[in-house]
């Protein structure tokens, strides 16, 4: 390594050394723009997430990184005044298709909100919930995929004596691993974190990065985070994203290490942001 | 300013502690002034439960528990005979019915505009609410005596009776003759009227729910209804049951249209269509020119009303308190 990852990775912390190859694009944006009303909020985006792995956002709050995650799955699609142009490829589908069946992408592309939102309901309807808006199985089939999802949200060893209770009833780091647990649930393809872990302390932090590292062995991940660190382990690709601009896209490696960009340094070395 | 900051400097520890002397007898009789508005109602209302004890005392005491299971209602036959079972079956029979039609379409209206309704027509109907709440009750009765009753009993009511007739059950419901004066007319005037409660607060309650807990929904894939179904009202049922109770105690109350309406008849009938009465109606109808026993008898009637209400509010606090319990263990 050079010798500017020396003064970096002591404010990132450990940087993944082995890089890996390139995997095959599984969400392409092309000439992306997005509009909040008159409001220029992303600019000509072109970048992919590659299959099976992990994609971290990064850039100072308004710079468009969660706009972009909610482009991914059409949640703006619930707001008046906001629209997409350009393309958005989910393997060969357009996702900006106005024709598309939104519920149907939703459930291809699951998303992870910033806050925990256990739905009012028992743990296990939780989970169950949106297996049966999809698939009629019986009792024990969804026993069994709850237990799954469950197990891959890490989260049945702490709740497999309570699935009656109220999903509520969860502390917040537990109520987040719930939501994961949920939207794997549904076998989506694609997982959108957006900040996943800014409301958790950092123990629950830690499981949810441990289960991110997991998950992208089955799952396209991407995530918006503002902690660097985070983003540095988790992610095998980084974008820097500012003023709706998508400045800078690589390999997270060489983001934190050697950027081109003088921003994206500026940034990441705490100058601004 | 000038004289303030000069009281400023002036005030050394001794001051300090006498201003904040003065604020801690201003916060006493904060507390005391609060605590008489608090218990004001307790007697206002101990007051009014009382003089209508007293009041119907008299009746109670010729008529007994009987009162309850009398039908015959002759004030004018001597001695009187009064019963309250007709005026207390079409209380509960209007306000059911009230409540059967207004709670679906009030949610309906609810969901529409909280969920699904483009921005630029949420304010005009939500402003049609209101206005529809702005109503004076004794307008509703007069479009329900003009136009509604004779709409009902020329046009709806003669359908029913021949969509019905022969089917068991529901033929002695829906039984002739047509009527301008029924209960049935009574309940849907009723339900126009505790509509905009029910709608109003549907649409503050759901307005609570969290955007992100609604989008997490969308985010599993699910349709609106599915949304609006399995997290918006769940997450809301407290409220709107709330909000539902106020209109059954609205509806059960409701005085000046349904006496134009319901034909004040004392006498029970199967048929929906037949004229019936409401404790309030008869109250209104009769109180005037009444005297005696006949008056007592009416107020005995108020009293069951205030009794009524009273214990559908305790049911509706009892079922919170349950559904709260269930969702917080």
């Amino acid at each position: 390594m050079n010798d500017l990852s020396v003064s970096v990775s002591s404010a990132t912390g450990p940087v993944p050394q082995m890089a890996l190859p390139d995997a095959p694009a599984k969400v392409t944006a092309r000439d992306l723009n997005f509009y909040y009303g008159d409001n220029h909020a992303l600019k000509n985006i072109n970048m992919a997430l590659g299959v099976n792995r992990v994609t971290a956002f990064i850039g100072p709050s308004g710079c468009g990184k969660s706009t972009l995650l909610r482009v991914f799955n059409r949640m703006y699609d619930l707001y008046p005044g906001q629209r997409a142009t350009g393309h958005v490829m989910l393997d060969n589908t357009d996702i900006l298709d106005p024709k598309l069946d939104v519920n149907l992408l939703r459930a291809r592309v699951g998303m992870v909100f910033q806050k925990p939102t256990p739905f009012p309901m028992t743990i296990y309807e939780n989970i169950a919930f949106g297996i049966r808006l999809y698939e009629k199985i019986s009792k024990s089939e969804m026993d069994g995929r709850v237990e799954k999802a469950l197990r891959g949200g890490a989260l049945w060893n702490e709740v497999k004596d309570k699935l009656n209770a109220s999903g509520l009833s969860l502390s917040g780091g537990q109520q987040q691993r719930l939501c994961i647990a949920r939207t794997v649930a549904v076998r989506p393809e694609v997982i959108l974190f957006d900040e996943p872990c800014s409301a958790l302390d950092p123990i629950s932090t830690a499981k949810i990065e441990e289960l991110i590292h997991e998950l992208c062995e089955n799952y396209t991940i991407a995530i918006v985070t503002h902690n660097m660190q985070q983003a540095a382990r988790v992610s095998d690709k980084t974008a820097f994203m500012y003023l709706g601009e998508l400045v800078e896209f690589g390999d997270t490696n060489k983001i934190f290490t050697s950027p081109s960009d003088r921003r994206t340094q500026d940034y990441i070395t705490g100058r601004f942001g | 300013m000038a004289v303030q900051s000069d009281v400023m400097e002036a005030a050394g520890p001794y001051d300090r502690a006498r201003a904040l002397g003065a604020f801690k007898l201003g916060d006493v009789t904060f507390y005391w002034v609060t605590r008489a508005c608090a218990i004001s109602v307790l007697l206002i209302l101990g007051g009014i439960i009382l003089s209508l004890i007293v009041g119907a005392w008299p009746a109670i005491s010729e008529y007994g528990v009987a009162f309850l299971w009398t039908q015959r209602w002759a004030p004018s036959a001597d001695p009187p005979v009064l019963g309250a079972l007709g005026p207390i079956y079409g209380t509960l029979i209007t306000s059911f019915i009230a409540m059967l039609i207004a709670v679906p379409v009030g949610l309906g209206i609810a969901i529409f505009l909280t969920e699904i309704a483009p921005i630029w027509l949420r304010r005009p109907i939500g402003l049609a609410i209101e206005l529809l709440a702005g109503i004076p009750s004794i307008i509703y009765g007069m479009w329900g005596f003009f136009v509604l009753g004779p709409f009902l009993a020329n046009h709806f009511q003669p359908a029913m009776i021949s969509l019905f007739d022969g089917v068991p059950v529901l033929g002695t419901i829906f039984a002739g003759p047509p009527s301008y004066l029924s209960l049935f007319n009574a309940a849907l005037i009723l339900a126009i009227m505790v509509l905009p409660f029910i709608t109003a607060i549907s649409v503050d309650v759901f307005k609570t729910v969290p955007p992100v807990l609604k989008e997490a929904a969308y985010g599993v894939g699910c349709t609106t209804w599915e949304v609006v179904r399995s997290v918006v009202i769940p997450y809301t049922r407290v409220g709107v049951i709330g909000g539902v109770m106020l209109a059954l105690g609205r509806a059960l109350g409701e005085t000046m249209a349904v006496t134009f309406i319901i034909g004040n008849s004392f006498r029970i009938s199967s048929s929906l269509f037949a004229p019936g009465t409401t404790i309030s109606a008869a109250i209104a109808s009769e109180f005037a020119e009444s005297d005696g026993l006949h008056q007592s008898g009416l107020i005995l009637l108020g009293l069951l009303l205030f009794l009524l209400t009273f214990m559908v509010l305790a049911a509706a606090r009892l079922m919170l308190s349950r559904l709260e319990r269930q969702a917080g263990s």
